[in-house]
């Protein structure tokens, strides 16, 4: 048996409220999706005024990012530089269109999160690393935690 | 030009606090979903633990709700079933006829639809309503 992690409802929503948080009055309204380590929704919520294609590229990115596991842009970088387009995956789920970010934790994918409805795909894809970071901080105050407090010298 | 009254992430908020707040030891892990009129989802969780289909099944439902006006079991008793019909005769890949979809009406009119999946189909049913409820409760 193998043990994966994969993102709780509880972080997920974290993540959601820092992006929210994070969002300005220039911003739209905006639709944010977050799935766990196989591309699966686990929370999903649409500003009032988002329109039905954000709620749909929210999700596109979230799993895109799971699924392939690097962040949308950086994917569409490299299937430009290997002269791919996205129909070669043949998954209609999946997309190019920036503000998708894959969440990891010890090495793992545990999840993706994707923004749309900002007004542009760049500023999605800050808003979707106000959510990332957001995890991050979770992650390393759990390892503050856990961690042996002496000195490594003083370890054994 | 018309306004149209629409269901905000606010109510839907509102219903998922209320329902998480109702769920007790017994109960499985699971899904919720509500959308609005089109059955466009605006808010959609999946609890730790819960199967991806308890998911599926859930914004199927809400979407059923909410696109055809009609609870699920309405829509499989008196539609369906009544009159012989399959799923085939909508043709629309989203509609189900499972039980546990619920029609959001304010003033007498959709606004969405609010469906939960992981228990039995009638707690489901009865969770949503809870949701339904709490809805209902701040809207004037």
């Amino acid at each position: 048996m193998i043990q994966q992690l994969s993102i709780s409802l509880a972080d997920a929503s974290m993540a959601t409220d820092a992006i929210l948080k994070g969002a300005r009055s220039s911003d739209g309204p905006l639709a944010v999706s977050i799935v766990d380590n196989a591309g699966n929704m686990v929370y999903q919520i649409r500003q009032d005024g988002a329109a039905a294609v954000d709620v749909r590229n929210a999700e596109r990115k979230a799993y895109t990012a799971a699924y392939i596991g690097r962040d949308t842009s950086v994917w569409r970088l490299q299937i430009l530089h290997d002269g791919r387009t996205v129909a070669d995956w043949s998954n209609p789920n999946m997309t190019t269109l920036h503000g998708g970010w894959t969440l990891r934790r010890a090495s793992q994918v545990i999840g993706g999160l994707g923004v749309s409805g900002s007004g542009h795909e760049d500023r999605d894809e800050q808003l979707a690393l106000r959510g990332a970071e957001a995890l991050a901080e979770l992650a390393v105050a759990e390892w503050r935690t856990k961690r042996d407090p002496r000195p490594i010298r003083e370890r054994r | 030009m018309f306004t149209q009254q629409r269901l905000g992430l606010a109510e839907a908020e509102r219903a998922r606090d209320a329902i998480l707040g109702a769920l007790t030891a017994n109960d499985n892990p699971v899904a919720l979903a509500i959308a609005d009129e089109h059955g466009v989802p605006i808010l959609l969780l999946r609890q730790d633990g819960a199967p991806a289909r308890m998911l599926s099944r859930a914004r199927a439902k809400a979407y059923t709700a909410a696109n055809l006006g009609l609870d699920t079991v309405a829509f499989r008793d008196e539609h369906v079933k009544a009159r012989d019909r399959t799923l085939n005769d909508w043709g629309d890949p989203m509609i189900t006829t499972l039980q546990g979809g619920l029609t959001i009406k304010v003033q007498g009119k959709v606004v969405g639809g609010i469906a939960m999946s992981g228990n039995t189909t009638n707690r489901d049913e009865a969770l949503a309503q809870i949701g339904l409820d709490a809805i209902a409760g701040g809207v004037q």
